[in-house]
């Protein structure tokens, strides 16, 4: 009884030995060696891993997951058409649906980064045909929030992140964005009406008053040349002052307001790049 | 901005061209900033220190917060006419720098000068840098007409 | 081995029952086959996979990375169609230098002795520094008699390249294929006799009449305009001076002074600007023309 215990020990003992050596096969020694490159930010040489591991894996095992890696390493590289190519790679060696839609996420978020959204919004119409769970859909709508945001436009991106949750921090955000933005139709149309008016709304007030000024002495300028019957003073004085400063007014006040647009969507764009933690493209 | 996303977007298009250039030199990672560029040419300052130039520095000064940043956007090249004394004076001083200006406003006064080709600057101007007036033809920058500079 | 194997058999008479000799036996072979799988395990970073991996990334185009690959090789091994790519490498990525220095270090006692002077002048031409080409083209360790024909035409392309003494016609067209002969020879009166405009004639002739060194130029608008402009300030100035309201009439005629030595000046820049134009599309179409037939290289040296 004894010894035959001992046997199946030994058997089972004998057995084990053999395998570790066995199982972590060199290929995957390489893989965890470029993963070690990529998480210690040394890109370049992570990708010269990733493909000597690709061009020495004759069975495509790690075809998918190489290239992916590929194309995060440029993609953290800030080079994104290389990026883009690589996660297509990856697409294409995909060998689970769950892998494809990987593949296409990461597309997107490169899109994302590289502001070309349109081609960002095209991916995401396809997988919202394909994909129906709910997890899915959610994630879709969080990278079209996204993808609104880097075109500039929060309230379209606000409308997206509401689908994922109503109260969700990133709708917030859009929505404060949103609320800080100037018109730039209402800017211009006032000062149309009241010259400087629209530099004054944008918060340039100096600009404003000055144009205020200019206006009206070039307005009276020409009014009392014309009632004075001084014809062609009237007329120089009207083109070359009055229209001037008029046309100068209504510029400043768009140009302010689409200035100071760009200041409000900056300001929480750096807030999203640097303190935001949840997941960015 | 759609004029801006076109740039880009030419832009983008021109670095694609050859695939493999992007690990010619070896690179490290990198962010890109999230923020919207913004394109502002800022008046320039004369540079010399002289009296006469002292003066003018004054008349500039003058000239661009009581007027030039008031009455709109006149004139079509980059830099504009104002600009283009200014950085003409730093460059090869009051007299030769006047006789650029005048050579200039009177191209500016020119109906036809679309017609001449010049090549288009970032802000959708024509491009006329004073570098290429300065009569040293080493540091005239040719670009062909209607191409796109920075 | 002959050691193991004789404990083995010491071991297997002391066993006695034939399920312990199996087990031993089982043992054994089992080592044995870690330590072959062990010896016999894939080693990415061998010398030879080193070099077959540098050769998939030079045929990609990834010279820098196919150059360290190379590099690595080379640390264990000797062939010369590993140092000639990782010479190569350097010079595709612009890294002139260090090409010419490795193409120079396979000049002697090697295969590729031909083909490593030719690259090395190539590395030489592509670093710009079309003087010390010509010179080094022209010493007899350079040049290689098997591309003599390559070497004189690059030799004589560089002339079309930047402001030397163009050589003589019959010797320049000579090197080329017939059927880019004709294209040479253009190229070549191009550059002889350049379409320039002189800028002292501009501005002679704006002198004479405004603005007619600007039409001599070829801005016919900015001439016109030019007269126009020194023309009505002058108008103002006499019209002024007429009815003697004096400071007017200074003021004008500054102004119409200034518009014409302006006019002058502009004149001038306006033909140095017309001669950079001409330049440009000269060197541009030369640079286009011959990169598109690669200076008449070999595309591949092997």
């Amino acid at each position: 009884m004894k010894n035959r215990q001992l046997k199946y020990l030994l058997i089972i003992l004998l057995l084990s030995l053999s395998y570790p050596v066995k199982a972590q096969s060199q290929h995957s020694i390489q893989l965890d060696y470029a993963n070690t490159l990529f998480s210690t930010r040394q890109y370049f040489d992570a990708i010269t891993e990733y493909k000597r591991l690709l061009f020495y894996d004759s069975s495509n095992a790690f075809s998918y997951t190489a290239n992916f890696q590929i194309g995060k390493c440029y993609k953290a590289g800030a080079k994104f058409d290389d990026a883009i190519k690589y996660f297509s790679l990856a697409e294409l060696n995909a060998n689970s649906d769950e892998e494809i839609y990987s593949s296409k996420i990461e597309i997107v978020r490169s899109n994302i980064l590289r502001k070309t959204t349109s081609r960002a919004l095209q991916i995401l119409d396809e997988l919202e045909k394909k994909y129906s769970d709910k997890e899915k859909i959610d994630s879709l709508n969080y990278w079209r929030g996204w993808t609104y945001i880097f075109t500039d436009d929060w309230k379209k991106a606000s409308e997206h992140f509401a689908k994922i949750n109503y109260y969700n921090e990133l709708k917030i955000l859009c929505d404060r964005v949103e609320k800080e933005k100037v018109s730039v139709t209402f800017a211009t149309v006032i000062s149309y009406i009241l010259p400087g008016a629209g530099q004054i709304y944008t918060g340039n007030i100096f600009s404003g008053f000055l144009s205020l000024g200019w206006n009206v002495l070039s307005g009276y300028l020409t009014l009392n040349a014309f009632n004075a019957d001084r014809v062609f003073d009237g007329m120089a004085i009207l083109t070359l002052l009055w229209q001037r400063f008029y046309r100068g007014n209504v510029q400043n006040a768009e140009r302010f307001a689409l200035e100071k647009n760009i200041d409000v969507a900056n300001k929480t764009l750096n807030y999203l790049q640097k303190e935001y933690r949840g997941t960015k493209p | 901005m759609r004029n801006q996303s076109q740039i880009f977007f030419l832009f983008t298009i021109l670095s694609v061209s050859s695939p493999a250039q992007t690990d010619w030199v070896k690179w490290e990672g990198k962010q890109t900033s999230y923020e919207i560029q913004k394109n502002i040419f800022s008046f320039p300052k004369v540079h010399n220190e002289s009296f006469g130039l002292k003066i003018i520095s004054f008349f500039r000064d003058t000239y661009s917060t009581l007027i030039s940043d008031l009455d709109g956007d006149n004139c079509p090249f980059f830099p504009s006419c104002s600009h283009f004394f200014i950085e003409s004076l730093n460059e090869v001083g009051i007299f030769k720098g006047s006789l650029m200006f005048s050579d200039r406003f009177i191209r500016d006064l020119n109906f036809f000068k679309a017609k001449n080709l010049y090549p288009k600057h970032i802000s959708g101007k024509y491009s006329d840098p004073v570098i290429n007036y300065t009569l040293n033809s080493e540091k005239i920058k040719h670009y062909p007409g209607g191409i796109l500079v920075y | 081995m002959f050691i193991e194997l004789k404990v083995v058999v010491r071991l297997l008479s002391y066993a006695k029952k034939l399920t312990w000799k199996f087990l031993f036996l089982y043992f054994f072979v089992n080592s044995f086959l870690i330590a072959q799988t062990a010896s016999n395990d894939f080693n990415f970073f061998s010398p030879l996979h080193r070099l077959s991996f540098g050769n998939h990334l030079y045929f990609e185009r990834d010279y820098l990375r196919a150059l360290n690959e190379f590099r690595e090789y080379l640390k264990y091994e000797n062939q010369d169609t590993a140092r000639f790519r990782f010479a190569e490498c350097f010079l595709r990525i612009g890294r002139y230098q260090e090409a010419a220095d490795n193409f120079k270090g396979l000049f002697y006692n090697s295969t590729l002795q031909n083909e490593s002077r030719l690259a090395y002048l190539e590395a030489q031409f592509q670093s710009g520094d079309l003087n010390s080409f010509r010179s080094i083209a022209r010493q007899d360790i350079y040049t290689s008699a098997k591309y003599s024909r390559e070497i004189e035409r690059l030799y004589y392309i560089t002339h079309l390249m930047d402001n030397s003494t163009l050589p003589d016609t019959n010797i320049f067209f000579s090197v080329f294929p017939d059927s880019n002969k004709s294209n040479v020879r253009n190229f070549y009166q191009r550059k002889k006799h350049p379409e320039y405009k002189n800028p002292v004639t501009a501005a002679v002739l704006s002198g004479i009449l405004p603005g007619l060194g600007k039409i001599y130029v070829g801005e016919i608008s900015d001439g016109l305009t030019s007269l126009i402009a020194t023309g009505v300030l002058t108008l103002l100035a006499f019209d002024n001076f007429k009815q003697s309201h004096n400071f007017r009439g200074w003021l004008f005629t500054g102004l119409a002074a200034i518009s014409y030595t302006g006019n002058i000046y502009g004149s001038a820049a306006a033909a140095q600007i017309y001669n950079a134009g001409i330049k440009y599309n000269f060197d541009n179409d030369v640079k286009i023309y011959f990169e598109k037939r690669n200076y008449f290289l070999p595309e591949k040296y092997f």
